[in-house]
């Protein structure tokens, strides 16, 4: 069998396909029931619809659209800190799939904060300085969080849009070319390197917030370093989302995969999940509760689950050549995915035990809103990559794209080997 | 090549910002977090031994807060079985399994001297009262997030849950009683004084007193409540053990120490500015590289550079 090496290069649309199709409509339905049943939850208040008490106080709104979700979405942030602090120069080509899944899960993230809080109308005090509680970790993440998804994220994400209109819509070019270009080119160092410092901050502020629990977090999950290890595990969660969906966007668009790329970000993944799991280890010994891991109950039980769920796969991945080979890539990864997913939601739930005898289960509205954000965030994402160029192809990919779009779109000014043209689009000269 | 004065200057700025920025942090990172303890603490005794169950500081609570009551056990009394969104003082029984003797516990809010609520409120919501020590909640500034019901140690604040505009609910010390010159209510009512009102030193002392008075009555001849978390303004004498009526052990540090490393991590946001500096400056180079590479990318494919 020949293999055919694929490069990855630059963002194409996906192009040539319906945008509406049955999935779509599905995911924007079950978005849709989600703002119904968020408006009951605000009419009839959160007891009623919810499955939390006041011992279980947080639900999944907080423990897993929140926590584990913008862990998830931290592609931006760590594949980011990858391609341009360490500058690995063919990660670039993913960081738009990146910037953008972690735009849509901050968004869904957020929006389902604000369906948990009782009283979001009092959320405007983040404007008053002077009534901050600077010791709370809620602060932090209050503040961090949308100032993260609105400021650096937002801004990240507009170069794909901004090319869009570029070639689509002629009067916006020198618009574009004058106000645009020179702002981006001298502001971009600092728009990034916010970027990494917000989420360094509330991802680790995050597993702060549960601290304060203290001995209702089982051991082997309380610990000072808990910030650290939150922070860590949003680094290894990212790459492994960002994995995730090119491989299953590369799969439902049928778009070839760089197996080269898929390789070195599942290979730093690994080295990222390693290291974790040897620190959390030395931690625990370090803290003397090494005898809570075998005491076999459901919390040592669920422990071991962890790390098996992000060792063996890490492992397995840095073995030979599993990491290039897709059917392997994404059955690991998926673990990997899973068993950083439960960790960040463990603390909070599974392994958080305010009182013996209480009991939190979700009510069918709770796992329906939750679904149906994520939902909103996958369709935001499917209607993003086929109207910008977000999804990674190789160069010839692009010229298929032109010849189609020169098609369909004979208005579009697509002037793309026009060497002579005075107004060249440029954002890097 | 030359460098012009401003390029000069602006490698020395660049340059010297983190090592400003850190300089700064240094002094902060040296000064110990301590948060200062009110002036004059008020608070409340209760002596289990002395206490009949007959609640009437439960119904006098619900009286003075304007709290509804809370019937929904039988539908006809008012018989609460915890802390919830109708009850801000409760008494409660302890009935052991074997022949050891019970007990009556009265719970409410134990107004810590450093409490954990008030570390966890994003907004300042609950707040500390500086000159009583009253641990108090602030409808306009709660945002509803529940966090205070995470780090309680003692399960006090309660959410009105079936509320379209859900309050907080727990024990303020009768802070408007107070404030007219009066004592809590539930202080008010007990008939058998098994629960007192008064500065917590002279609490502490007469707590101390009976100890003395009667060894081997209360349980460890101590004084729950005086270093518990670093000390709260409620006190308890109790004759069987603490735990056993649903006072934690949960040591002398106080829960928002728990924070430290993340007070001194974020003191004057000195360590995210000088990460942020160090980032940036990192950026800067690597920005200039990845332009270079993007006009080598143009010329090689003739195709317009992606950022």
């Amino acid at each position: 069998m020949k293999h055919i090496v694929v490069r990855w290069q630059r963002g194409v649309p996906v192009y040539a396909v319906p945008k509406i199709t049955p999935f779509f409509a599905f995911l924007c339905a079950m978005g849709g029931m989600s703002i119904v049943l968020s408006a009951y939850r605000e009419w009839a208040g959160l007891g009623p619809t919810t499955g939390m008490n006041d011992i279980y106080a947080w639900g999944i709104w907080k423990t897993f659209n929140t926590m584990v979700l913008t862990g998830l979405g931290s592609g931006g942030f760590s594949v980011g800190i990858a391609a341009w602090i360490f500058f690995r120069r063919e990660l670039h080509s993913v960081m738009r799939t990146a910037v953008l899944t972690s735009f849509v899960a901050y968004l869904s993230g957020l929006v389902a904060l604000g369906v948990d809080v009782g009283r979001p109308w009092n959320f405007y005090q983040v404007l008053m300085p002077w009534r901050w509680n600077g010791h709370s970790p809620l602060l932090e993440v209050a503040l961090c969080m949308p100032l993260y998804a609105c400021v650096p994220l937002f801004l990240e994400n507009t170069p794909p849009l901004l090319e869009r209109w570029y070639y689509t819509w002629p009067q916006f070019r020198p618009i574009l070319m004058k106000y645009f270009v020179p702002v981006i080119r001298s502001t971009y160092p600092y728009v990034i390197a916010l970027a990494y410092a917000l989420p360094m901050m509330h991802q680790s502020s995050l597993g702060a917030l549960m601290l304060l629990g203290g001995s209702r977090v089982h051991v082997l999950w309380q610990t000072p370093f808990l910030p650290l290890l939150y922070v860590w595990a949003a680094g290894f969660l990212g790459f492994a989302c960002v994995i995730g969906v090119l491989m299953v966007s590369c799969l439902s668009w049928k778009r070839p995969m760089d197996m080269r790329i898929l390789g070195n970000l599942a290979r730093i993944m690994s080295w990222l999940v390693l290291s974790w799991t040897a620190f959390r280890f030395v931690e625990i010994l370090a803290r003397g509760q090494i005898g809570a891991a075998f005491a076999f109950d459901r919390f040592s039980l669920l422990f071991w689950l962890e790390t098996l769920l992000l060792v063996l796969p890490s492992v397995y991945l840095l073995w030979g050549d599993n990491s290039r080979i897709p059917s392997r890539l994404f059955l690991a990864d998926a673990l990997i995915a899973i068993g950083g997913m439960l960790y960040r939601f463990d603390p909070t739930t599974l392994a958080f035990s305010a009182r013996p005898g209480a009991v939190y289960f979700p009510s069918a509205i709770e796992v329906l809103v939750a679904t149906g954000y994520v939902c909103f965030a996958m369709a935001a994402f499917i209607l993003a990559a086929k109207y910008l160029p977000i999804l990674p192809a190789p160069v010839t990919a692009w010229h298929d794209m032109e010849h189609y779009a020169r098609v369909v779109h004979p208005d579009w000014k697509l002037e793309i080997h026009d060497f002579s043209h005075q107004n060249r689009p440029n954002f890097a000269n | 090549m030359e460098l012009t004065r401003r390029e000069a200057l602006r490698g020395v700025v660049a340059k010297c910002a983190p090592v400003a920025v850190a300089a700064l942090a240094l002094p902060a990172a040296a000064a110990a977090e301590t948060s200062s303890p009110p002036k004059a603490p008020v608070g409340m005794l209760y002596d289990a031994t002395l206490c009949i169950g007959c609640k009437a500081c439960v119904v006098a609570c619900a009286e003075a807060n304007d709290l509804p009551r809370d019937v929904s056990l039988d539908g006809l009394h008012q018989a609460p079985e915890d802390l919830n969104a109708f009850t801000k003082n409760i008494i409660k029984l302890y009935k052991p399994q074997e022949h050891s003797p019970d007990s009556f516990v009265k719970q409410q809010c134990m107004h810590c001297l450093d409490p954990a609520c008030v570390a966890a409120c994003p907004f300042k919501a609950l707040w500390k009262n500086d000159d009583n020590g009253v641990v108090a909640w602030e409808p306009s500034r709660c945002i509803g997030c529940r966090y205070c019901e995470i780090a309680c140690p003692y399960h006090v604040p309660k959410f009105e849950w079936d509320m379209i505009n859900p309050k907080i609910v727990k024990c303020e010390l009768c802070r408007p009683r107070l404030a007219k010159g009066y004592e809590p209510a539930c202080t008010s009512v007990c008939p058998t004084h098994a629960v007192i009102f008064g500065p917590r030193e002279d609490l502490l002392s007469q707590a101390k007193e009976r100890i003395e008075q009667s060894p081997n009555k209360y349980f460890e001849n101590r004084v729950y409540g005086e270093h518990e978390a670093g000390g709260t303004q409620v006190l308890y004498l109790s004759h069987v053990p603490f735990e056993d009526i649903g006072l934690p052990d949960i040591g002398t540090q106080t829960i928002p120490e728990r924070l430290k490393w993340q007070k001194l991590i974020y003191k004057f946001l000195a360590l995210p500015l000088l990460l942020y500096a160090m980032l940036a400056s990192i950026m800067k180079k690597n920005w200039t590289d990845h332009q270079k590479e993007m006009r080598e990318e143009e010329e090689r494919t003739g195709l317009r550079p992606q950022l």
